[in-house]
């Protein structure tokens, strides 16, 4: 499936569920890349942002926006721990799409579920898009 | 992964334990290739340089996670699983930056017979500029 516009987004766009496995290599890498932390390869539990940050990348696959956006806000909540290995779908919402100046700014609702249907996360981001 | 504060530790006005890093553009590309995101804005020094960003930005994700590894080394599980975040861009982070992630106390609240601990957060680069403010409430959780 092609990604959609960002032109063709609209308020209440529901993004494709999509499914990523938090596999015990991704947690590694994604732990050097943030510099440490490596207390949660030792629990064996999955940072928060981890699961935030694929599950951003996931929505963001089935949309395209001009490059040079960035986040504006962003807000979080963890549910419940997330063992390293689990197999994590993510869903999310446009819920607002509005221009300021020169720039748009998208507003979308994430939500992330483990393998029992629980939700672990919930979310909202807000992105800046130049005009 | 333990809590390490307890509720008798906490008072409204404490600090944080503070982060520091150094951003590089190596550590930016990094995060590319981990999280998947690779807008140009964070690796493309050619494009960057000709938004009005002047250059390369670390991605907001990135420094949330610092402010993450604060919260996790303050309240430990109660943060991994009882964590709520809210926090603004301000500011980007640009490479050879050193962000400073502090936070501290503002009160503590009891609602339905739990302890909830509402902290501010803010993450600054080494000119004192605010790159991400915010705030986090921790819903504590009891201690064997």
């Amino acid at each position: 499936m092609s990604p959609i516009s960002f032109e063709e987004l609209a308020v209440g766009y529901e993004f494709p569920a999509t499914s990523y496995e938090l596999s015990q290599s991704l947690i590694a890498q994604y732990l050097e890349a943030v510099g440490g932390q490596q207390y949660f390869l030792t629990s064996g539990v999955v940072p928060p942002l981890a699961i935030a940050a694929y599950a951003m990348t996931a929505l963001s696959q089935s949309f395209s926006v001009p490059p040079g956006s960035i986040h504006a806000s962003q807000e979080f909540e963890f549910l419940k721990l997330v063992p390293i290995g689990s197999t994590v779908s993510c869903g999310g919402k446009i819920v607002q799409k509005v221009q300021r100046g020169r720039l748009h700014l998208l507003v979308l609702e994430i939500n992330a579920l483990n393998q029992d249907k629980e939700k672990v996360l919930s979310g909202k981001a807000t992105v800046a898009i130049p005009t | 992964m333990n809590q390490k504060l307890k509720l008798s530790d906490i008072h409204p006005g404490d600090s944080l334990p503070s982060v520091v890093k150094h951003i590089t553009q190596e550590e930016i590309n990094l995060y590319a290739e981990a999280s998947g995101d690779f807008n140009p804005i964070h690796i493309d020094e050619t494009f960057a340089a000709q938004t009005p960003l002047g250059g390369t930005i670390a991605h907001g994700m990135l420094i949330l996670a610092y402010m993450s590894e604060m919260m996790t080394k303050a309240f430990g599980e109660s943060w991994l699983s009882g964590g709520k975040l809210s926090v603004r861009f301000k500011a980007p982070a640009h490479p050879k930056d050193t962000i400073t992630t502090s936070g501290k106390i503002d009160s503590v609240e009891h609602k339905e017979g739990a302890p909830y601990v509402n902290c501010s957060l803010e993450s600054c680069n080494q000119k004192g500029e605010t790159v991400i403010t915010g705030g986090a409430v921790v819903k504590l959780q009891p201690i064997p």
